[in-house]
């Protein structure tokens, strides 16, 4: 099938609770949490989409995090990609191992780093992090202190001090760290702690 | 105490040791039994050490631990097995020792240093990192890279599929104890390394492949110089027929080992040679084809057989038609383009060879310090901040030399990634570990390990 011709089945099987796009030839359908299971149920069963092939998360900021997997057809060639929003403060949703077993490890890796939990997982233990790690480092409020907080290149000169290498302009930081005059080595002593 | 004190108490102990409390031999009954023949004193052993095993093999089952750090456990991968006398019961691959945090570290770099972290994950395999990374920025920008630097592409992506698969055959060899096999691929691992090193400047951790395109236009003499590898390959890859294919001992430790049908292979999301051996011909070179390899000649090898057998022999044809890809590449390059002309996206230097090997044009760089002011600056920011990519998300995957290797790259519109997702064969292929080993032997789950040839590089992340 065409990503056109997908869509509308999706859409018609799916009705209002899901929207379809098509971007870079590419169908991503949005469906609720609730949804989450029978959606992927559907693309197995009815679009023969044998083939799973990976499941993780975006934080989007004040959005939510968004699950996205990707489920294949070989027998037909074509795919779609299957996401859904979640609340950013307890993200919980249906564990999908029951439907595809190879999402075990997807959801572990998920729920170890964005903090979602997939309820039904046979094992939700952390995979790739040691068991003594806190807090889910994918998540954006998960700053990488170093990259942002250190200058580069460093010190240039012998005797010369750091705030004079403060860049005269706000540096271009990356989605989700703080405003360095709230966070970070130049926060005013006001809001510190 | 006293000096001289010391040799009565040692004796007192001795005496307790030595004390005689059988048949004077100075062994305990309690230990073992004995008899006395011609021949001097046998003592029986067998029935102490039979009453050993009836106490361990009851019911009881036993957890090995297996790595992380072990020669047959194929990078730093930890194993916890649980056995019943020989038999594997349960199998968990622990992962997880190599991650380094790349996803994250992306997010915060620009989109052009991203191809520097991902080329160091699947360390066998950096050219298709950097290759499907840059595709799907690619995708996400909307831009079409000149043919020069997709056949480019292309060239490198070969050869590297050869050195992975080296590595591979060389690393499940050694693991097997076919330590010939080890050093015949590791030095034919050594050629392709330094071809690439030749082509691209490194030998490893190249970042030749960007946004784009590539860094810089091939050497002038790649073509003899590539020529010169296909010549000792193709001399050398029938020695892994002599001296492995129709080996006793090889084939039978790979044969009927890590059976995993394409139905299993399926639903764990299991790529590459592992599910090609399980009869599905699925090799997105063909299925889905990318950087125009449908313009290539090549056969995508497959068997029935589902084993690590059968695996081991499509990685050799793998090579063999690597090549032939490779010899097809050097007659369509031609002179041109290898870097997309859009200035806000290609570094300004139209870079040259200088005497040092690196490309320092003196020309570009007299023509922005000297004339132009605004290229300085736009040099400039274009290298310390970088483009901005247009808010999307995009999926790229290639067929890397373990299967589908995919990117998932999200962007809000700016500099850096909001997001960098990889779908990593070696991962996803771990999984079916369990499936292949459960049920069997210790040294038939290194021969399935070995066959599934997971770089942990890569696993990890």
């Amino acid at each position: 099938m065409t990503p056109e011709q997908l869509r509308e089945d999706l859409l018609g099987w799916f009705g209002p609770a899901a929207t379809a796009e098509i971007g870079h030839g590419q169908l991503t359908v949005d469906v609720e949490p609730d949804a989450w299971l029978d959606a992927l149920t559907h693309a197995r069963d009815a679009l023969d989409c044998a083939f799973f092939d990976w499941l993780t998360a975006v934080d989007e900021l004040d959005a939510g995090i968004r699950i996205v997997a990707h489920v294949y057809s070989p027998s037909r060639r074509h795919g779609l990609l299957l996401r859904t929003m979640l609340p950013a403060a307890d993200p919980a949703l249906p564990s999908a191992v029951g439907v595809y077993l190879g999402a075990n490890w997807h959801e572990r890796e998920t729920h170890e780093m964005f903090g979602v939990r997939f309820d039904g997982h046979p094992n939700l233990i952390p995979l790739l992090l040691p068991d003594s790690f806190d807090g889910n480092p994918l998540r954006k409020d998960f700053v990488l202190a170093s990259r942002v907080a250190k200058q580069w290149p460093g010190e240039v000169d012998p005797g010369q001090s750091v705030g004079d290498l403060r860049p005269k302009r706000r540096r271009n930081l990356p989605p989700g760290v703080p405003d360095p005059a709230t966070w970070g080595p130049d926060a005013s002593s006001a809001s510190g702690p | 105490m006293t000096r001289s004190s010391e040799p009565t108490m040692s004796a007192e102990s001795i005496d307790e040791v030595t004390e005689p409390t059988g048949d004077g031999s100075g062994l305990g009954e309690q230990n073992a039994a004995s008899r006395t023949t011609t021949e001097g004193t046998i003592h029986d052993i067998t029935s102490e050490w039979g009453e050993i095993l009836e106490d361990a093999s009851g019911d009881d089952k036993v957890v090995i631990n297996f790595g992380p750090s072990h020669p047959s456990s194929h990078g730093v991968l930890r194993l916890a097995l649980e056995m019943d006398g020989e038999t594997i019961t349960q199998a968990r691959p622990v992962v997880g020792y190599l991650h380094t945090g790349i996803e994250k570290n992306c997010e915060y770099r620009t989109w052009t240093q991203g191809t520097t972290f991902v080329t160091r994950m699947d360390y066998l395999a950096p050219l298709h990192n950097a290759t499907a990374y840059c595709m799907a920025v690619e995708k996400l920008l909307g831009i079409e890279i000149p043919r020069r630097a997709q056949l480019i592409r292309v060239l490198l992506l070969e050869i590297d599929r050869i050195g992975s698969h080296l590595t591979t055959l060389g690393a499940g060899a050694m693991e097997m104890g076919a330590l010939t096999g080890m050093t015949i691929s590791m030095r034919e691992r050594e050629e392709v390394l330094h071809l690439e090193e030749h082509l691209t400047g490194l030998r490893m951790n190249h970042a030749f492949i960007r946004p784009g395109g590539v860094a810089q236009d091939l050497p002038e003499d790649y073509d003899g110089v590539v020529k010169k590898f296909i010549a000792v390959l193709d001399k050398r890859l029938p020695q892994f027929d002599q001296l492995l294919t129709g080996q006793p001992i090889w084939r039978n430790r790979l044969a009927g080992v890590g059976y995993l049908p394409v139905d299993a292979c399926l639903a764990l999301g299991v790529t590459g040679p592992i599910l090609r051996s399980a009869g599905l011909a699925w090799d997105l070179r063909v299925v889905e084809p990318y950087l125009g390899y449908d313009e290539f000649e090549f056969e995508v090898p497959t068997s029935n057989a589902a084993d690590s057998f059968a695996r081991y022999l499509l990685r050799v044809e793998e090579m063999h038609q690597s090549l032939r890809i490779i010899r097809q590449c050097l007659a369509k390059l031609e002179p041109g383009p290898v870097m997309v002309e859009d200035p806000k996206i290609a570094w300004p230097a139209q870079l040259s060879i200088g005497p040092d090997g690196m490309g320092n044009s003196l020309e570009h760089v007299r023509k922005i310090m000297g004339q132009s002011m605004e290229s300085l600056i736009h040099h400039f920011k274009l290298v310390t901040e970088g483009f901005v990519v247009p808010a999307g998300q995009a999926y790229v995957p290639v067929e890397s030399p373990r299967g589908e290797l995919g990117y998932h790259l999200v962007s809000d519109g700016g500099t850096r990634p909001m997001r960098v997702h990889v779908r990593e064969p070696s991962f996803v292929n771990l999984q079916s570990l369990p499936a292949m080993s459960e049920g069997a032997l210790i040294a038939d789950a290194i021969a399935a390990l070995g066959s599934i040839d997971p770089v942990m590089g890569g696993c990890d992340r």
